[in-house]
């Protein structure tokens, strides 16, 4: 069993500097964690639309989630030129493609329970994970633009979880079938963007957790309970 | 609403514990899975005073295991997550136990009031460091007469004098119990002078010349791991109070004479229809429970919402008056050697 002198030793680890903007492996890796943040926005605005196309009479409240994130897209896009880094955007395409690819297959079917899972729950509390571990390491343009990011995502959060809320006793089967097939794609995306993070300094564990965090207080907002969101998480695991 | 944020005692317990509670996700995972696990809100328990008053809690883990100890980031994260969910969940005054206090304090998680988009209120959070050291000082009271060690008379070694409960204790000690003698022990010398000069008294010694003249040992700080110690040096009958956390004086020590008991303990006067003591390896979990813990329980009762142990220390004799005073009337009474007696004598 670690005492306490263990606790003392490890509390020595400095955990508030800042990682080096300037170097070419931060900007390196900046190039596709600031591609992803783009792409994963501008889908975001175009995956808004397409709901709102599938519940006209909620069309112009979407169509503001979209114009919100449009605005995120624009920011971030300041954040990689702020830095000198072209963000590489095939990259990030092809990184979202197996979920762009489930989006759109639900989308074309009408089935508006994996449309809002995958928009706003996993997306979005992956978003949210993201934005929340780079805060304490960005450079301080960045950091700005990301605090007020965060402030907007929790609106889409909660408007996706309001409206799976209203409709769980019908769409709770198929958001246990959904959440198994995109969960695990959420993790894949998370494993193939580690190292690229770490060099920004921001670990795999802290975003897994904070991911979790927002993905399990999703489900529990939607009505699930503590052992039900357990299941749907093992869907992470395997 | 009351609230105990706690953890499993190793990793192999926890993931028991889980697979108990159907959270199979957790329970199947590696020490990595367990480090980016969020903390869970298992329990929810209804408590009934002995005066009759009814409150409510929960109970938090903090998915925080020992073994994630040498991990600093980790470790913060799991007790400031944890305290995030206690206060998300509107819950008045919650305790922190075990190591989660332990890492509050060295880990200095004072500066890290914000937890993404929540302010921690630190109101809402106690210690129960005032209870602990109350509980300890009594079982020291009650138990060394118990053993024929007369207190205006005994040498009473307070091993981590320094610490929150420590002082708290030597305070109590000299000015309210009136022991034979204080041996003041702790690993840094400078605070240990403060001490003494503002008990005015008290004898400064080192770890083992202490424990060879001492009748009552009380141990507030963590035992070495490779601390070896002479138990023929030691007095018989003497008295050890393991106040410290983890747990592991009594397989040190225990036996022929010397009484090891289970510092910072108590007892509830009836059931508590809760399961989580069980991952604390009380004696009797349904009514037993850190003294910490039972400070939050304490603080609904009397509806004192407040940050009533925090910081080092702030204790103060009429803070411990207040808690013990609450303690009794409400039903807890402290650990004594009739239950450890056994254990120790086996």
């Amino acid at each position: 069993m670690p005492t306490l002198e263990t606790i003392e030793v490890a509390g020595e680890t400095d955990i508030n500097t800042l990682p080096d903007f300037t170097s070419e492996k931060y900007k390196d890796a900046y190039s596709r964690i600031n591609a992803i943040v783009i792409e994963g926005e501008k889908e975001a605005y175009d995956n808004y639309l397409s709901i709102g196309t599938l519940i006209p009479e909620k069309a112009d409240e979407l169509k503001k989630l979209a114009i919100m994130e449009l605005k995120h897209m624009k920011g971030f896009t300041a954040c990689g030129k702020n830095l000198g880094v072209k963000a590489d955007m095939p990259f990030a395409k092809e990184f979202f493609s197996p979920l762009h690819g489930n989006f759109q297959k639900a989308f074309e079917k009408g089935d508006l329970t994996t449309c809002f899972l995958i928009q706003a729950i996993l997306i979005e509390a992956f978003a949210i994970s993201a934005y929340h571990v780079y805060i304490r390491v960005a450079d301080p343009f960045a950091r700005k633009i990301t605090e007020n990011v965060v402030k907007d995502e929790y609106l889409h959060l909660n408007y996706g979880q309001e409206w799976l809320k209203a409709n769980l006793s019908s769409c709770k089967e198929e958001l246990i079938k959904a959440n198994k097939a995109n969960l695990p794609l959420i993790k894949s995306m998370l494993d193939q963007v580690a190292d690229d993070a770490h060099s920004l300094d921001m670990d795999k564990e802290e975003l897994m957790e904070e991911f979790m965090i927002a993905y399990q207080d999703s489900l529990l907002e939607i009505g699930m309970d503590s052992r039900e969101i357990a299941r749907m998480a093992l869907a992470a695991l395997v | 609403m009351f609230g105990l944020i706690g953890h499993s005692t190793s990793f192999n317990e926890a993931r028991k514990k889980a697979m108990d509670l159907g959270y199979d996700h957790i329970a199947e995972g590696d020490l990595d899975v367990w480090c980016s696990a969020p903390p869970q809100l298992v329990e929810h328990v209804k408590v009934e005073s002995a005066t009759g008053k009814t409150i409510e809690g929960a109970y938090i883990d903090s998915c925080f295991v020992p073994e994630m100890l040498g991990r600093f980031k980790t470790a913060r994260r799991k007790v400031l997550n944890a305290m995030e969910l206690a206060q998300k969940k509107g819950i008045s005054i919650t305790a922190l136990g075990g190591f989660t206090s332990i890492i509050f304090e060295n880990f200095k998680l004072l500066q890290n009031k914000q937890v993404r988009n929540t302010t921690l209120d630190w109101e809402r959070f106690t210690t129960g460091n005032t209870h602990t050291a109350w509980v300890i000082a009594r079982q020291l009271e009650i138990n060394a007469p118990k053993l024929g060690i007369e207190l205006s008379k005994a040498r009473v070694a307070v091993v981590g004098a320094t610490g929150d409960i420590g002082s708290a204790v030597c305070r109590w000690l000299s000015q309210r119990t009136g022991v034979g003698e204080l041996l003041l022990v702790a690993r840094q010398q400078e605070p240990l002078k403060e001490l003494q000069e503002s008990l005015q008294g008290g004898e400064i010694l080192g770890l083992e010349s202490a424990l060879s003249q001492a009748d009552v040992v009380v141990w507030v700080a963590s035992l070495p791991k490779k601390l070896e110690i002479d138990k023929s040096n030691i007095r018989r009958p003497c008295l050890m109070i393991d106040g410290g956390y983890p747990k592991n004086l009594d397989e040190k020590f225990a036996g022929s004479g010397i009484h090891v008991l289970k510092g910072g303990i108590v007892e509830f006067f009836k059931d508590i229809g809760w399961n989580m003591m069980e991952i604390a390896e009380m004696e009797i979990p349904q009514r037993q429970m850190f003294a910490c813990f039972a400070e939050a329980m304490l603080l609904e009762f009397e509806n004192c919402h407040t940050n009533f142990s925090w910081g080092r220390n702030n204790i103060t004799l009429e803070k411990m008056d207040f808690i013990g005073e609450a303690s009794v009337r409400h039903g807890f009474s402290v650990l004594s050697l009739q239950t450890d007696m056994k254990a120790s004598l086996a």
